[in-house]
């Protein structure tokens, strides 16, 4: 049975190598039902995985004898992995109708799905060595998504994308080698793996391998200062790429780090050393940082890559504090950001798929050509922000609580002050748009204005990302409940 | 004695006997004989290795049955028979890929002659890995040397000539030295058998005399070795040889030719000089560090390079860098990783040579990188090569390189003093290496509206595709199941001991 939990993995990853070895098809619709139908299959097994083999060990092949592949499917690895399921489904149905005006279709399929299955793999990975080969693949194949359009743009921002990712894995792998040295075992599990024995008298130099691999996890995740690849790559790609590249693939990133610090070298041993200070510092500046550049950068997908440099930040900075609450905070701002982050991509994506605008100062009016749409871009802006009742509201709040409770001198109020100074600028740079759309002004010409909704394949994702993210704020006891117990578990 | 152990001498003999009768054969007809008997060579190599693992023990050979010290020695272990193994397999490979390419680059009378070359060759490296003499060993590297310079030249164009000029030039510095310290060893010792220098060696030490003589005939031969194998700063007649010869030879020499040397000098390490007295001497620290230097030297030089062969090359500088780190690592995981790294290299490389002449051929001749643009495309299975070439080098896990670099940082977190200047030039090589192999395959992936060039199909390649897919596999086979190979390489080591 435990066999089970490849079906996710091997399923989309095959059919997406299938799409771009075949021929090109005779009709649109045929590739399109194709990929919905890999999409809804790989959902169905993924979740049948997840309910029936949780926690149970598959190991795949011994790579050497200390190294082996496994999978196992535990609570953080479920959080991600259905995180990764909705936006993939859900932009991949947007990209139905979007990718009209794109060319290369198949291809770009192609590699969504391989993505799709790689990021499954991640998600479920049970060691050290199968995390880092699927990062290492995650990094290759979503790079046809960035290069798509083929303009010279996307091959810079690709290029640039590669060669960060690639110095972010190597990071990791010099890690590795220590990890690997002083270690057990690089089975995830919770609290520490190092065997005191051989770690004893090694301390700083493990300090040193666990900063670097975090850095190396965090160019992923796009931390200062090693994030400039994001906001060249993210706004390259076709918006529902963008879509999935700023709302799922850099976490994982963020799973990357969860996985070192909570997994192998345990919290513990990171607790109140210059690695903790440091981690937190880089990613306060990067909150600020972030929120600052969205908010003077006039075009509208770079300002929510930014927007994303910023958000994950937060994440990271909850994972740094390393308490149960900020913790918590820190996974549920994973779910928030993904939903919230997707449909904004979408949004823009939409504009630019029916209008060609991609400046935010052109905007003016839009409201009232696609009113459903920017009802949706302004309930998710406003979920991160973190005004109640949705489901940033949440995340931002045990963020700050876990922070204040920390204790941990300087930072406990610092913390919370960058985190609340940054949701001003979030304002500052999203709700703009949504006050310029719906009200345009008394010298605006209303007489240009024509309906411009765009059609249900795209509106339905967008507003059922808009509602998931709302319900999450409205009913957060459900997932804070199942995180906190993980959180626990893991600290 | 059993009749196996007759084997390596068989090997090393067929080989030169099929080279002569090539001489006479028609064409057609020696390159079947050519290849058949690399294959069979193969085979024997094969049996004698299972045979070697099931014995548990190495064995000496004496030829012509004169006993030491007067009558000359060969000796296999598992570490021996599984080089020659893998020679073979490497060669026949690359002789099959580039086949097709042979006929169109070399004139027709000239073929027999590759094939003798070739032949020739084989034997010499096999004589090289089986040998227990140190004066055989020598005569085996010049007639290396030349067979090398033959498939270097074999291609006529200026280029070649000044090429093969250059590598006969620094070869023979090469092989000169290593005599100076094979002469040097005899006078010291009084013996030309490795066993028996080995114990007069342990001798000198005890007696507190020649400690001087006998590291300069350490320096001298490691030295010598080195230039062989292109070690960095030696490294300069390697572009062009591996650049513009003709793919077969490309691939022999960056995959066998140099990697012979580097089992040569591994073999006079452990079965020569001793295992800790080399470990003792300084020449073990400044190969490391040569080691070091050539893996970032060697990759920004192929950073620059704007010509596909070449950068593969310049390459090889790097991976050549990396072995020598191993071995200059002084420990015994780090000489497995080295012997790994032969291996994983070797399958690497010929793979990198022989896609790289299938994406050539598919943009009119050309090997600059503006007119690689789009070649994958029109040659599927050399672009699909390629890249898992390139991820093989660049260390993506399920490719033999992942392993060698794994296997390297573990012998390298085991010697404190040198850890963290190989972790962080190992990083930093892996990081030069994605660049360019990254860049190239980006290139040849890169769509190219209108080509004027024609794309080619599996009908008009078979040989060729079928070639690469055994590469391919070879690749990965490294890369997935390594653990019983560097279980092999292990107990192959500790019988040189």
């Amino acid at each position: 049975m435990s066999y089970f939990v490849l079906l996710p993995i091997l399923f989309p990853i095959l059919s997406g190598i299938f799409l771009l070895v075949r021929k090109e098809m005779k009709n649109r619709q045929s590739l399109l039902i194709t990929v919905g139908a890999a999409l809804v299959i790989t959902t169905v097994l993924a979740i049948t995985a997840m309910l029936t083999v949780r926690d149970e060990i598959f190991l795949v092949f011994n790579l050497t004898r200390t190294l082996p592949v496994l999978f196992k499917i535990d609570g953080v690895g479920v959080i991600f992995g259905i995180v990764g399921i909705i936006v993939f489904v859900c932009a991949g149905s947007f990209g139905f109708e979007y990718m009209k005006h794109e060319e290369h279709e198949k291809r770009y399929y192609g590699f969504y799905l391989i993505v799709f299955g790689i990021l499954m793999a991640l998600c479920f990975a049970g060691n050290l060595v199968t995390f880092y080969l699927f990062f290492e693949l995650l990094t290759l194949s979503s790079m046809p998504l960035v290069l798509h359009t083929g303009s010279k743009e996307a091959v810079m921002a690709g290029l640039k994308y590669l060669f960060y990712s690639l110095c972010g894995a190597y990071m990791v792998l010099f890690g590795f080698y220590f990890i690997n040295r002083y270690a057990n075992t690089l089975s995830f599990s919770e609290g520490s793996v190092l065997n005191p024995e051989l770690a004893a008298g090694h301390a700083s130099l493990l300090l040193g391998a666990a900063f670097v691999m975090i850095m190396g996890f965090s160019v992923k995740a796009g931390m200062f200062p090693m994030h400039a690849w994001l906001t060249a790559a993210h706004p390259a790609a076709p918006a529902p790429a963008s879509a999935v590249l700023s709302a799922v693939i850099v976490k994982a990133g963020v799973l990357g780090i969860i996985r070192v610090v909570y997994y192998l070298f345990g919290a513990s041993f990171l607790q109140g050393t210059w690695v903790q200070s440091v981690w937190m510092t880089l990613a306060l500046i990067t909150v600020f940082m972030g929120s600052l550049l969205a908010y003077r950068e006039p075009v509208l997908k770079k300002r929510l890559a930014y927007s994303t440099v910023s958000q994950i930040s937060y994440i990271l900075f909850g994972l740094a504090v390393m308490d149960p609450d900020a913790l918590t905070g820190g996974m549920l701002h994973v779910i928030c950001h993904s939903l919230v982050k997707a449909v904004l991509f979408l949004c823009a994506g939409a504009i630019i798929y029916k209008t060609g605008k991609t400046r935010a100062d052109e905007l003016r009016g839009i409201g009232k050509e696609m009113p459903v749409l920017l009802w949706c871009y302004t309930v998710a802006s406003l979920g991160l922000v973190g005004i109640p009742p949705t489901g940033g509201f949440v995340s931002k709040w045990y963020l700050a609580a876990g922070a204040l409770s920390s204790g941990i001198p300087g930072f406990f109020w610092i913390g919370p002050a960058v985190l609340l100074i940054s949701a001003l600028l979030t304002a500052g740079y999203l709700l703009p748009i949504t006050i310029s759309g719906f009200f345009p002004g008394e010298d605006f010409d209303y007489g240009g204005l024509k309906k411009r909704e765009p059609g249900v394949l795209m509106t339905l994702p967008i507003a059922l990302l808009t509602a998931l993210s709302v319900l999450a704020g409205l009913f957060p006891n459900v997932l804070t409940d199942f995180i906190a117990r993980l959180a626990a578990d893991i600290l | 004695m059993d009749f196996i152990q007759n084997f390596p001498f068989f090997s090393i003999m067929l080989s030169m006997f099929s080279g002569t009768v090539c001489s006479v054969l028609p064409r057609r007809a020696a390159r079947w004989v050519n290849t058949l008997m690399i294959s069979l060579i193969g085979v024997l190599s094969f049996v004698l290795l299972s045979y070697l693992v099931v014995r548990g023990e190495s064995y000496v050979y004496m030829m012509g049955h004169f006993p030491a010290p007067w009558g000359n020695e060969i000796r296999a272990g598992i570490l021996e028979a599984g080089t020659a193994l893998f020679f073979c397999v490497i060669m026949l490979l690359s002789m099959l890929g580039g086949r097709k390419k042979l006929q169109e680059e070399v004139v027709e009378s000239k073929h027999n002659m590759y094939y003798i070359l070739v032949n020739l060759l084989l034997s010499s490296l096999l004589a090289l890995v089986y040998t227990n003499d140190l004066f055989t060993a020598y005569v085996f590297v010049e007639i290396n040397t030349i067979a090398a310079c033959g498939l270097i030249m074999i291609r006529q164009n200026g280029r070649t000539i000044e090429a093969a000029v250059r590598y006969m030039i620094m070869s023979l510095l090469g092989s000169g030295l290593l005599l100076l310290g094979i002469c040097m060893l005899y006078d010291l010792t009084g013996h030309l058998l490795m066993s028996n220098i080995q114990a007069a060696v342990q001798g000198i030490l005890e007696d507190g005399t020649y400690e001087v003589p006998l590291l300069v005939t350490i320096t001298l031969m490691s030295v010598g070795l080195a230039i062989k194998s292109a070690l960095f700063p030696f490294h300069a007649w390697l572009p062009d040889a591996y650049g513009y010869s003709t793919v077969s030879s490309a691939a022999i020499l960056s995959s066998l030719v140099s990697k012979g040397y580097i089992f040569l000098l591994i073999k006079i390490i452990y079965r020569v000089i001793g295992y800790n007295v080399f470990g003792n001497s300084h020449i073990i620290d400044v190969l490391f560090v040569f080691g070091l230097m050539g893996m970032i030297f060697g990759s920004l030089n192929a950073i620059q390079e704007n010509d596909i062969r070449r950068m593969i090359a310049f390459s090889s500088v790097a991976q050549i860098g990396y072995i020598y780190m191993g071995i200059g690592m002084g420990t015994g995981v780090g000489m497995t990783a080295s012997v790994f790294h032969i291996l994983s290299h070797a399958a690497t490389k010929s793979l990198l040579f022989i896609a790289a002449i299938g994406l050539t051929d598919v943009s009119g001749g050309s090997r600059h990188f503006i007119d690689l643009t789009g070649a994958a495309y029109r040659n599927k299975w050399a672009g699909v090569a390629f890249t898992v070439g390139s991820l093989s080098m660049v260390g993506v896990p399920m490719f033999s390189g992942f392993i060698s670099k794994l296997l390297f940082a573990q012998a390298a977190v085991q010697n404190h003093v040198k850890m963290l200047p190989a972790l962080i030039v190992l990083a930093i090589s892996t990081i030069l290496n994605a660049i360019y192999f990254m860049k190239t395959v980006i290139r040849i992936y890169t769509p190219e509206e209108g080509s004027e060039y024609e794309s080619v199909t599996f009908k008009n390649m078979k040989t060729y595709a079928v070639t690469l897919v055994c590469f391919i596999l070879l690749n990965v086979l490294l890369g997935v199941s390594s653990q019983p190979i560097v279980d092999l390489i292990e107990q192959g080591l500790s019988m040189f001991a």
